[in-house]
Protein backbone atom coordinates (compact mmCIF):
# COMPACT_ATOMS: atom_id res chain seq x y z
CA UNK A 1 0.00 0.00 0.00
CA UNK A 2 2.63 2.45 0.72
CA UNK A 3 6.32 1.70 0.36
CA UNK A 4 9.59 3.74 0.45
CA UNK A 5 13.04 2.68 -0.30
CA UNK A 6 16.29 4.18 0.16
CA UNK A 7 14.20 7.90 0.54
CA UNK A 8 16.06 10.81 0.98
CA UNK A 9 15.12 14.32 0.96
CA UNK A 10 17.23 17.64 1.47
CA UNK A 11 15.31 20.95 1.08
CA UNK A 12 16.67 23.61 -0.69
CA UNK A 13 18.74 25.07 2.00
CA UNK A 14 20.79 22.23 2.36
CA UNK A 15 19.16 20.67 5.33
CA UNK A 16 19.06 17.13 5.28
CA UNK A 17 14.91 16.34 6.59
CA UNK A 18 14.51 12.35 5.46
CA UNK A 19 17.84 10.15 5.27
CA UNK A 20 17.71 6.91 3.46
CA UNK A 21 14.22 5.90 5.07
CA UNK A 22 13.01 2.61 4.33
CA UNK A 23 8.75 2.14 5.37
CA UNK A 24 6.61 -0.12 4.03
CA UNK A 25 2.66 0.10 5.58
CA UNK A 26 0.48 -3.05 4.16
CA UNK A 27 -3.62 -2.54 3.38
CA UNK A 28 -5.44 -1.73 6.53
CA UNK A 29 -2.79 -1.22 8.85
CA UNK A 30 -3.06 1.13 11.94
CA UNK A 31 0.53 3.13 12.24
CA UNK A 32 1.69 5.26 14.41
CA UNK A 33 4.34 7.83 13.48
CA UNK A 34 6.52 9.72 16.31
CA UNK A 35 9.22 11.74 16.78
CA UNK A 36 10.44 15.15 18.22
CA UNK A 37 10.05 18.49 16.35
CA UNK A 38 12.24 18.01 12.97
CA UNK A 39 12.43 14.23 12.91
CA UNK A 40 11.15 13.97 9.68
CA UNK A 41 7.50 13.46 10.16
CA UNK A 42 5.95 15.80 8.18
CA UNK A 43 8.14 15.92 5.40
CA UNK A 44 6.86 12.62 5.08
CA UNK A 45 3.99 13.07 5.01
CA UNK A 46 4.51 15.71 2.44
CA UNK A 47 6.20 13.31 0.18
CA UNK A 48 3.37 10.88 0.13
CA UNK A 49 0.99 13.56 -0.83
CA UNK A 50 3.90 14.23 -3.32
CA UNK A 51 3.30 17.64 -2.10
CA UNK A 52 7.75 17.38 -2.09
CA UNK A 53 9.92 15.18 -4.40
CA UNK A 54 12.33 12.94 -3.19
CA UNK A 55 15.61 13.98 -3.51
CA UNK A 56 16.52 10.34 -3.65
CA UNK A 57 14.33 6.85 -3.40
CA UNK A 58 11.53 5.52 -4.43
CA UNK A 59 7.90 6.09 -3.26
CA UNK A 60 5.16 4.05 -4.05
CA UNK A 61 1.36 4.67 -2.86
CA UNK A 62 -1.38 2.16 -3.53
CA UNK A 63 0.74 0.24 -6.47
CA UNK A 64 1.12 3.89 -8.22
CA UNK A 65 5.59 4.81 -8.49
CA UNK A 66 5.12 8.59 -6.88
CA UNK A 67 8.57 9.61 -8.79
CA UNK A 68 7.00 9.21 -11.98
CA UNK A 69 3.18 10.24 -11.58
CA UNK A 70 2.34 13.25 -13.72
CA UNK A 71 0.93 16.36 -12.85
CA UNK A 72 -1.97 15.41 -14.62
CA UNK A 73 -2.59 12.22 -12.60
CA UNK A 74 -1.89 14.05 -9.16
CA UNK A 75 -5.72 14.36 -8.66
CA UNK A 76 -6.47 10.48 -8.65
CA UNK A 77 -3.52 9.47 -6.44
CA UNK A 78 -5.01 12.17 -3.75
CA UNK A 79 -8.52 11.51 -3.94
CA UNK A 80 -7.68 7.84 -2.74
CA UNK A 81 -5.60 9.53 0.61
CA UNK A 82 -8.15 11.34 2.93
CA UNK A 83 -5.91 14.44 5.34
CA UNK A 84 -6.39 15.14 8.74
CA UNK A 85 -4.48 18.33 10.04
CA UNK A 86 -3.38 19.38 13.48
CA UNK A 87 -5.31 23.18 12.74
CA UNK A 88 -7.92 20.86 10.97
CA UNK A 89 -8.59 23.71 8.00
CA UNK A 90 -12.50 23.61 7.60
CA UNK A 91 -13.65 26.32 5.26
CA UNK A 92 -15.17 28.74 8.11
CA UNK A 93 -17.82 30.37 5.47
CA UNK A 94 -19.44 27.15 5.11
CA UNK A 95 -21.46 24.59 8.26
CA UNK A 96 -20.56 21.36 8.65
CA UNK A 97 -22.40 19.76 6.54
CA UNK A 98 -21.45 22.02 3.20
CA UNK A 99 -17.28 21.43 4.54
CA UNK A 100 -17.75 17.64 4.27
CA UNK A 101 -19.57 17.73 0.94
CA UNK A 102 -17.38 20.22 -0.32
CA UNK A 103 -14.73 17.25 -0.26
CA UNK A 104 -17.18 15.54 -2.95
CA UNK A 105 -17.75 18.40 -4.94
CA UNK A 106 -14.41 19.35 -5.81
CA UNK A 107 -14.01 15.47 -7.05
CA UNK A 108 -16.82 15.97 -9.05
CA UNK A 109 -18.62 13.52 -7.70
CA UNK A 110 -22.27 12.74 -8.80
CA UNK A 111 -24.95 15.30 -6.72
CA UNK A 112 -27.17 12.85 -5.82
CA UNK A 113 -24.64 10.69 -4.20
CA UNK A 114 -23.59 13.76 -2.14
CA UNK A 115 -26.32 13.87 0.70
CA UNK A 116 -26.12 10.43 1.67
CA UNK A 117 -22.58 10.06 1.81
CA UNK A 118 -21.80 12.83 3.57
CA UNK A 119 -24.69 12.17 6.05
CA UNK A 120 -23.07 8.99 7.19
CA UNK A 121 -19.90 9.90 7.56
CA UNK A 122 -21.49 13.02 9.94
CA UNK A 123 -23.31 9.94 11.67
CA UNK A 124 -19.76 7.90 12.05
CA UNK A 125 -18.16 10.66 13.70
CA UNK A 126 -21.19 11.87 15.81
CA UNK A 127 -21.88 14.93 14.38
CA UNK A 128 -25.30 14.30 12.30
CA UNK A 129 -27.33 16.62 14.72
CA UNK A 130 -24.92 19.46 14.48
CA UNK A 131 -24.65 19.58 9.94
CA UNK A 132 -25.69 23.22 10.18
CA UNK A 133 -23.36 24.11 12.74
CA UNK A 134 -20.44 26.38 11.93
CA UNK A 135 -17.01 25.85 12.54
CA UNK A 136 -16.82 28.97 14.85
CA UNK A 137 -19.33 27.41 16.91
CA UNK A 138 -17.56 23.91 17.26
CA UNK A 139 -15.18 22.82 20.34
CA UNK A 140 -11.71 21.77 18.63
CA UNK A 141 -12.43 17.68 18.83
CA UNK A 142 -15.93 18.09 17.10
CA UNK A 143 -13.39 20.21 14.70
CA UNK A 144 -11.29 17.47 14.10
CA UNK A 145 -13.95 14.93 13.74
CA UNK A 146 -16.08 17.29 11.02
CA UNK A 147 -12.22 17.31 9.29
CA UNK A 148 -12.11 13.37 9.53
CA UNK A 149 -15.47 13.16 8.09
CA UNK A 150 -14.47 15.25 5.24
CA UNK A 151 -10.96 13.29 5.02
CA UNK A 152 -13.39 9.61 4.29
CA UNK A 153 -16.08 11.44 2.74
CA UNK A 154 -14.54 10.52 -0.65
CA UNK A 155 -13.52 6.18 0.78
CA UNK A 156 -9.64 6.90 0.37
CA UNK A 157 -8.12 3.82 1.00
CA UNK A 158 -4.94 5.99 3.15
CA UNK A 159 -6.13 8.22 5.62
CA UNK A 160 -2.79 10.06 6.92
CA UNK A 161 -3.26 12.17 10.04
CA UNK A 162 -1.18 15.00 10.77
CA UNK A 163 -1.00 15.57 14.61
CA UNK A 164 -4.74 15.15 14.77
CA UNK A 165 -4.91 15.12 18.48
CA UNK A 166 -2.38 18.47 18.85
CA UNK A 167 -4.78 21.02 19.34
CA UNK A 168 -7.02 19.08 21.93
CA UNK A 169 -7.21 17.97 24.94
CA UNK A 170 -7.16 14.42 26.30
CA UNK A 171 -10.95 13.57 26.78
CA UNK A 172 -11.53 15.03 22.70
CA UNK A 173 -8.05 13.45 21.80
CA UNK A 174 -9.41 9.94 22.58
CA UNK A 175 -12.43 10.92 20.80
CA UNK A 176 -10.63 11.61 17.42
CA UNK A 177 -8.93 8.37 18.11
CA UNK A 178 -11.88 6.31 18.77
CA UNK A 179 -13.04 7.51 15.34
CA UNK A 180 -9.40 6.87 13.39
CA UNK A 181 -10.00 3.16 14.95
CA UNK A 182 -13.33 2.81 13.27
CA UNK A 183 -12.01 4.24 9.98
CA UNK A 184 -9.40 1.59 10.23
CA UNK A 185 -11.97 -1.13 11.02
CA UNK A 186 -14.03 -0.09 7.86
CA UNK A 187 -10.94 -0.75 6.01
CA UNK A 188 -9.09 2.15 6.10
CA UNK A 189 -5.18 2.44 5.89
CA UNK A 190 -4.45 4.87 8.71
CA UNK A 191 -1.31 6.37 9.17
CA UNK A 192 -1.09 8.58 12.32
CA UNK A 193 1.64 11.17 13.11
CA UNK A 194 1.81 12.78 16.74
CA UNK A 195 3.47 13.79 19.64
CA UNK A 196 0.97 12.53 22.11
CA UNK A 197 2.62 9.52 23.76
CA UNK A 198 -0.19 8.81 26.37
CA UNK A 199 -2.29 7.55 23.22
CA UNK A 200 0.89 5.46 21.42
CA UNK A 201 1.31 4.18 25.03
CA UNK A 202 -2.31 2.73 25.10
CA UNK A 203 -3.17 2.12 22.02
CA UNK A 204 -0.53 -0.89 21.10
CA UNK A 205 -0.24 -0.01 17.25
CA UNK A 206 2.17 -0.35 15.21
CA UNK A 207 4.84 2.69 16.01
CA UNK A 208 7.28 3.81 13.74
CA UNK A 209 9.85 6.29 15.68
CA UNK A 210 11.62 8.78 13.97
CA UNK A 211 15.13 11.37 14.74
CA UNK A 212 16.79 13.26 12.77
CA UNK A 213 15.54 12.61 9.78
CA UNK A 214 16.13 8.48 10.04
CA UNK A 215 13.83 5.62 11.54
CA UNK A 216 15.37 4.91 14.86
CA UNK A 217 12.46 1.70 15.83
CA UNK A 218 9.54 0.19 14.27
CA UNK A 219 7.38 -1.43 16.95
CA UNK A 220 4.41 -3.85 15.39
CA UNK A 221 2.66 -3.47 19.12
CA UNK A 222 3.37 -0.03 20.12
CA UNK A 223 3.68 1.43 23.61
CA UNK A 224 6.29 2.50 26.25
CA UNK A 225 10.04 1.57 25.62
CA UNK A 226 10.59 2.38 21.75
CA UNK A 227 10.75 6.36 22.10
CA UNK A 228 13.81 8.50 23.62
CA UNK A 229 12.80 12.38 23.04
CA UNK B 1 -14.01 19.07 -15.99
CA UNK B 2 -17.63 17.72 -15.56
CA UNK B 3 -20.84 19.68 -17.01
CA UNK B 4 -22.38 18.90 -13.03
CA UNK B 5 -19.46 20.97 -12.10
CA UNK B 6 -19.91 24.02 -14.29
CA UNK B 7 -23.08 25.73 -12.02
CA UNK B 8 -20.62 25.04 -8.88
CA UNK B 9 -17.75 26.68 -10.94
CA UNK B 10 -20.05 29.75 -12.27
CA UNK B 11 -21.51 30.38 -8.64
CA UNK B 12 -18.38 30.22 -7.00
CA UNK B 13 -16.82 32.43 -9.94
CA UNK B 14 -20.38 35.36 -8.81
CA UNK B 15 -19.32 34.39 -5.49
CA UNK B 16 -15.13 35.65 -6.15
CA UNK B 17 -17.06 38.85 -7.75
CA UNK B 18 -19.04 39.74 -5.10
CA UNK B 19 -16.16 38.92 -2.60
CA UNK B 20 -13.71 41.79 -4.16
CA UNK B 21 -16.43 44.27 -5.06
CA UNK B 22 -14.51 47.07 -5.14
CA UNK B 23 -11.37 45.41 -7.50
CA UNK B 24 -14.03 43.77 -9.66
CA UNK B 25 -16.04 47.45 -10.21
CA UNK B 26 -12.72 49.21 -10.72
CA UNK B 27 -11.98 46.52 -13.80
CA UNK B 28 -15.47 46.71 -15.12
CA UNK B 29 -14.44 50.72 -15.39
CA UNK B 30 -10.70 50.03 -16.80
CA UNK B 31 -12.35 47.45 -19.33
CA UNK B 32 -15.69 49.64 -20.49
CA UNK B 33 -13.19 52.84 -20.36
CA UNK B 34 -11.13 50.65 -23.15
CA UNK B 35 -13.83 49.13 -25.08
CA UNK B 36 -15.60 52.75 -25.11
CA UNK B 37 -12.74 53.98 -26.76
CA UNK B 38 -12.67 51.08 -29.12
CA UNK B 39 -15.84 51.53 -29.89
CA UNK B 40 -15.34 55.14 -30.60
CA UNK B 41 -12.50 54.77 -32.87
CA UNK B 42 -14.44 51.88 -34.69
CA UNK B 43 -17.35 53.81 -35.49
CA UNK B 44 -15.16 56.64 -36.86
CA UNK B 45 -13.05 54.20 -38.83
CA UNK B 46 -16.01 52.77 -40.04
CA UNK B 47 -17.48 56.04 -41.22
CA UNK B 48 -14.53 56.90 -42.50
CA UNK B 49 -14.13 54.13 -44.70
CA UNK B 50 -17.64 54.67 -45.56
CA UNK B 51 -17.57 58.47 -46.38
CA UNK B 52 -13.88 57.36 -47.83
CA UNK B 53 -15.93 55.03 -50.35
CA UNK B 54 -18.83 57.38 -51.11
CA UNK B 55 -16.13 60.00 -52.27
CA UNK B 56 -14.35 57.48 -54.16
CA UNK B 57 -17.51 56.97 -56.15
CA UNK B 58 -18.33 60.38 -56.71
CA UNK B 59 -14.73 61.30 -57.32
CA UNK B 60 -14.44 62.02 -61.44
CA UNK B 61 -11.99 63.78 -63.51
CA UNK B 62 -13.26 66.24 -66.24
CA UNK B 63 -11.38 65.95 -69.10
CA UNK B 64 -12.94 68.70 -71.87
CA UNK B 65 -11.19 68.68 -76.04
CA UNK B 66 -9.92 71.13 -78.14
CA UNK B 67 -11.85 73.24 -80.00
CA UNK B 68 -13.15 71.53 -83.73
CA UNK B 69 -12.49 68.31 -82.50
CA UNK B 70 -14.71 65.27 -84.25
CA UNK B 71 -16.43 62.85 -82.68
CA UNK B 72 -14.58 60.26 -84.01
CA UNK B 73 -11.39 61.26 -82.32
CA UNK B 74 -13.48 61.66 -79.07
CA UNK B 75 -14.14 58.06 -79.19
CA UNK B 76 -10.87 57.30 -79.82
CA UNK B 77 -9.79 59.11 -76.89
CA UNK B 78 -12.55 57.61 -75.11
CA UNK B 79 -11.33 54.49 -75.87
CA UNK B 80 -7.82 54.99 -74.70
CA UNK B 81 -9.23 56.15 -71.65
CA UNK B 82 -11.44 53.34 -70.77
CA UNK B 83 -8.89 50.74 -71.00
CA UNK B 84 -6.69 52.58 -68.94
CA UNK B 85 -6.51 50.56 -64.59
CA UNK B 86 -7.00 53.31 -62.76
CA UNK B 87 -10.35 54.39 -64.47
CA UNK B 88 -13.84 52.48 -62.94
CA UNK B 89 -16.27 54.03 -65.69
CA UNK B 90 -16.26 56.88 -68.35
CA UNK B 91 -18.84 58.91 -68.80
CA UNK B 92 -19.96 61.41 -71.79
CA UNK B 93 -21.48 64.33 -71.56
CA UNK B 94 -21.98 66.20 -74.92
CA UNK B 95 -22.30 69.90 -75.46
CA UNK B 96 -26.45 69.50 -75.05
CA UNK B 97 -26.54 67.50 -72.30
CA UNK B 98 -24.15 70.10 -70.33
CA UNK B 99 -26.09 73.45 -71.39
CA UNK B 100 -29.53 71.28 -69.83
CA UNK B 101 -28.15 70.42 -66.91
CA UNK B 102 -26.68 73.84 -66.39
CA UNK B 103 -29.88 75.42 -66.81
CA UNK B 104 -31.38 72.87 -64.55
CA UNK B 105 -28.85 73.72 -62.02
CA UNK B 106 -28.84 77.35 -62.35
CA UNK B 107 -32.12 79.20 -63.81
CA UNK B 108 -34.36 76.97 -61.79
CA UNK B 109 -36.98 80.15 -61.19
CA UNK B 110 -35.14 82.25 -63.16
CA UNK B 111 -36.73 80.84 -66.45
CA UNK B 112 -36.32 84.46 -68.26
CA UNK B 113 -32.60 84.84 -67.57
CA UNK B 114 -32.50 81.60 -69.89
CA UNK B 115 -35.03 82.72 -72.35
CA UNK B 116 -32.23 85.18 -73.38
CA UNK B 117 -29.89 82.65 -75.14
CA UNK B 118 -32.96 81.53 -77.32
CA UNK B 119 -31.76 78.53 -78.61
CA UNK B 120 -27.63 79.24 -78.54
CA UNK B 121 -25.73 76.72 -76.78
CA UNK B 122 -23.07 78.84 -74.51
CA UNK B 123 -21.36 75.76 -73.69
CA UNK B 124 -21.29 75.15 -77.66
CA UNK B 125 -17.90 73.16 -76.74
CA UNK B 126 -18.37 71.65 -73.37
CA UNK B 127 -18.98 68.25 -74.29
CA UNK B 128 -16.57 65.79 -71.74
CA UNK B 129 -15.40 62.72 -70.18
CA UNK B 130 -16.13 62.48 -66.99
CA UNK B 131 -13.84 59.66 -65.59
CA UNK B 132 -14.92 58.21 -62.27
CA UNK B 133 -12.15 56.50 -60.79
CA UNK B 134 -11.15 53.10 -59.38
CA UNK B 135 -9.28 54.17 -56.46
CA UNK B 136 -8.60 57.39 -55.06
CA UNK B 137 -4.95 57.06 -54.71
CA UNK B 138 -4.47 56.50 -58.46
CA UNK B 139 -5.84 60.09 -59.54
CA UNK B 140 -2.74 61.65 -60.04
CA UNK B 141 -1.46 58.93 -62.38
CA UNK B 142 -4.38 59.22 -64.35
CA UNK B 143 -4.18 63.21 -64.62
CA UNK B 144 -0.45 62.51 -65.64
CA UNK B 145 -1.30 60.43 -68.79
CA UNK B 146 -4.56 62.37 -69.91
CA UNK B 147 -2.37 65.50 -70.31
CA UNK B 148 -0.24 63.24 -72.40
CA UNK B 149 -2.95 62.90 -74.46
CA UNK B 150 -3.36 64.76 -78.30
CA UNK B 151 -6.84 66.66 -78.58
CA UNK B 152 -7.68 67.52 -74.79
CA UNK B 153 -7.92 71.07 -73.87
CA UNK B 154 -8.22 70.89 -69.87
CA UNK B 155 -8.51 68.39 -67.04
CA UNK B 156 -10.40 69.11 -64.31
CA UNK B 157 -9.51 67.31 -60.44
CA UNK B 158 -9.42 67.22 -57.24
CA UNK B 159 -6.58 66.47 -55.65
CA UNK B 160 -5.82 68.01 -52.22
CA UNK B 161 -9.37 66.10 -50.78
CA UNK B 162 -8.26 62.98 -52.29
CA UNK B 163 -5.06 63.10 -50.33
CA UNK B 164 -6.05 64.64 -46.92
CA UNK B 165 -9.13 62.26 -46.55
CA UNK B 166 -6.49 59.44 -47.17
CA UNK B 167 -3.86 60.81 -44.67
CA UNK B 168 -6.84 61.24 -41.81
CA UNK B 169 -7.62 57.55 -42.28
CA UNK B 170 -4.63 56.60 -42.13
CA UNK B 171 -3.07 58.81 -38.72
CA UNK B 172 -7.00 57.96 -37.14
CA UNK B 173 -5.82 53.80 -37.39
CA UNK B 174 -2.29 54.62 -36.04
CA UNK B 175 -3.80 56.76 -33.08
CA UNK B 176 -6.29 54.44 -32.35
CA UNK B 177 -4.22 51.12 -32.43
CA UNK B 178 -1.33 52.66 -30.03
CA UNK B 179 -4.51 53.88 -27.39
CA UNK B 180 -6.30 50.59 -27.45
CA UNK B 181 -2.95 48.62 -27.46
CA UNK B 182 -2.17 50.56 -24.14
CA UNK B 183 -5.34 50.23 -22.38
CA UNK B 184 -6.03 46.81 -23.48
CA UNK B 185 -2.93 46.07 -21.58
CA UNK B 186 -4.10 48.08 -18.69
CA UNK B 187 -7.23 46.36 -18.30
CA UNK B 188 -5.33 42.38 -18.83
CA UNK B 189 -2.91 43.90 -15.76
CA UNK B 190 -6.29 45.15 -13.55
CA UNK B 191 -8.12 41.71 -14.21
CA UNK B 192 -5.24 39.54 -13.27
CA UNK B 193 -5.19 41.67 -10.09
CA UNK B 194 -8.20 41.16 -9.46
CA UNK B 195 -8.41 37.52 -10.01
CA UNK B 196 -4.92 37.55 -7.88
CA UNK B 197 -7.09 39.15 -4.96
CA UNK B 198 -9.55 36.49 -5.15
CA UNK B 199 -7.01 33.75 -5.52
CA UNK B 200 -4.83 34.88 -2.09
CA UNK B 201 -8.59 35.49 -0.13
CA UNK B 202 -9.06 31.22 -1.30
CA UNK B 203 -5.97 30.41 -0.56
CA UNK B 204 -7.14 28.20 2.03
CA UNK B 205 -9.59 26.85 0.11
CA UNK B 206 -7.55 26.25 -2.63
CA UNK B 207 -4.96 24.33 -1.01
CA UNK B 208 -7.47 22.07 0.93
CA UNK B 209 -9.04 21.50 -2.88
CA UNK B 210 -5.39 20.33 -4.13
CA UNK B 211 -4.92 18.24 -1.54
CA UNK B 212 -8.70 16.29 -1.47
CA UNK B 213 -7.94 15.47 -5.68
CA UNK B 214 -9.34 18.38 -7.20
CA UNK B 215 -8.65 18.72 -10.70
CA UNK B 216 -6.30 21.60 -12.07
CA UNK B 217 -9.07 23.06 -14.27
CA UNK B 218 -11.69 22.49 -11.04
CA UNK B 219 -9.61 24.49 -9.21
CA UNK B 220 -9.56 26.66 -11.95
CA UNK B 221 -12.31 27.50 -13.55
CA UNK B 222 -14.58 29.88 -10.81
CA UNK B 223 -11.72 32.36 -11.43
CA UNK B 224 -11.42 31.98 -15.33
CA UNK B 225 -15.80 32.70 -14.46
CA UNK B 226 -14.99 35.56 -12.44
CA UNK B 227 -12.25 37.03 -15.12
CA UNK B 228 -14.80 36.53 -17.83
CA UNK B 229 -18.04 37.91 -16.24
CA UNK B 230 -16.12 41.16 -15.55
CA UNK B 231 -14.36 41.18 -19.40
CA UNK B 232 -18.23 40.56 -20.25
CA UNK B 233 -19.48 43.31 -18.21
CA UNK B 234 -16.88 45.42 -18.80
CA UNK B 235 -17.77 45.16 -22.52
CA UNK B 236 -21.69 45.68 -22.95
CA UNK B 237 -21.86 48.81 -20.94
CA UNK B 238 -19.45 50.96 -23.65
CA UNK B 239 -21.74 49.22 -25.86
CA UNK B 240 -24.87 50.45 -24.47
CA UNK B 241 -23.83 53.80 -23.76
CA UNK B 242 -22.75 54.24 -27.55
CA UNK B 243 -25.65 52.63 -28.84
CA UNK B 244 -28.00 55.48 -27.19
CA UNK B 245 -25.15 57.96 -27.83
CA UNK B 246 -24.36 57.44 -31.26
CA UNK B 247 -27.32 59.29 -32.84
CA UNK B 248 -26.99 62.15 -30.92
CA UNK B 249 -23.47 62.63 -31.65
CA UNK B 250 -24.04 62.25 -35.62
CA UNK B 251 -26.59 64.91 -35.78
CA UNK B 252 -24.44 67.04 -33.38
CA UNK B 253 -21.68 66.80 -35.67
CA UNK B 254 -22.84 67.05 -38.99
CA UNK B 255 -25.07 69.89 -38.35
CA UNK B 256 -21.94 71.38 -36.27
CA UNK B 257 -18.96 70.45 -39.33
CA UNK B 258 -19.46 71.87 -42.53
CA UNK B 259 -17.02 69.23 -43.79
CA UNK B 260 -19.10 66.80 -42.77
CA UNK B 261 -22.44 68.42 -43.28
CA UNK B 262 -23.89 65.81 -44.56
CA UNK B 263 -25.83 63.35 -42.44
CA UNK B 264 -26.39 60.62 -45.12
CA UNK B 265 -22.64 60.16 -45.29
CA UNK B 266 -22.88 58.80 -41.44
CA UNK B 267 -23.28 55.23 -41.34
CA UNK B 268 -26.65 53.88 -39.09
CA UNK B 269 -25.93 52.67 -35.42
CA UNK B 270 -27.00 49.35 -36.79
CA UNK B 271 -24.51 49.00 -39.89
CA UNK B 272 -21.77 49.72 -37.59
CA UNK B 273 -23.26 47.46 -34.71
CA UNK B 274 -23.09 44.64 -36.75
CA UNK B 275 -19.34 44.13 -36.65
CA UNK B 276 -18.80 46.28 -33.46
CA UNK B 277 -21.19 44.12 -30.96
CA UNK B 278 -19.04 40.69 -31.50
CA UNK B 279 -15.87 42.14 -32.08
CA UNK B 280 -16.26 43.99 -28.53
CA UNK B 281 -18.04 41.21 -27.22
CA UNK B 282 -15.30 38.87 -27.84
CA UNK B 283 -12.16 41.67 -26.68
CA UNK B 284 -13.79 41.63 -23.30
CA UNK B 285 -14.46 37.96 -22.75
CA UNK B 286 -10.53 37.66 -24.43
CA UNK B 287 -9.26 40.58 -21.81
CA UNK B 288 -11.07 38.37 -19.03
CA UNK B 289 -9.48 34.88 -20.35
CA UNK B 290 -6.07 36.04 -20.44
CA UNK B 291 -6.34 38.35 -17.41
CA UNK B 292 -7.30 35.27 -15.17
CA UNK B 293 -5.24 32.59 -16.85
CA UNK B 294 -1.86 35.07 -16.71
CA UNK B 295 -2.86 34.89 -12.50
CA UNK B 296 -3.64 31.02 -12.38
CA UNK B 297 -0.72 30.14 -13.98
CA UNK B 298 1.40 31.96 -11.09
CA UNK B 299 -0.54 31.26 -8.37
CA UNK B 300 -2.36 28.24 -8.74
CA UNK B 301 -0.28 24.91 -9.43
CA UNK B 302 -1.13 21.64 -7.75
Amino acid sequence: MIILENVSKTYSTGVPALEDINLRVEKGEFVFIVGNSGSGKSTLIKLLLKELEPSEGKIYVNKRFLNKITRRKLPQLRRDIGVVFQDFRLLEDRNVYDNVAFAMKVVEAPNRLIRGQVLSMLSMVGLLNKNDTFPKQMSGGEQQRVAIARALVNNPSILLCDEPTGNLDPENSWEIMKVLEEANRRGTTVVVVTHNMEIVDAMKKRTVTMNGGKIISDVKQGGGLYYED
Amino acid sequence: MKISSVGYSVRQGFKNIRRNRMFSIASVATISACIFLFGIFFAMLMNFRNMFQEFEKNLCVTVFFDEGITEEQIAQLGEQIRVREEVDNVHFTSAEEAWNDYQIDYFKGYEEARDTFGDDNPLMDSSSYEIYLSDASKQVALVEFLNTLEGIRSVYYSASTADNLTDIAVIIGYVSVVIIAILLAVSVFLISNTVAIGVTVRKEEISIMKLIGATDSFVKAPFVVEGVTIGLLGSLIPLLIIYFAYEYVVSYVSSRFGLFGNASWFLGVNDIYIYLLPIAVVLGIGIGFVGSHITLRKHVRI
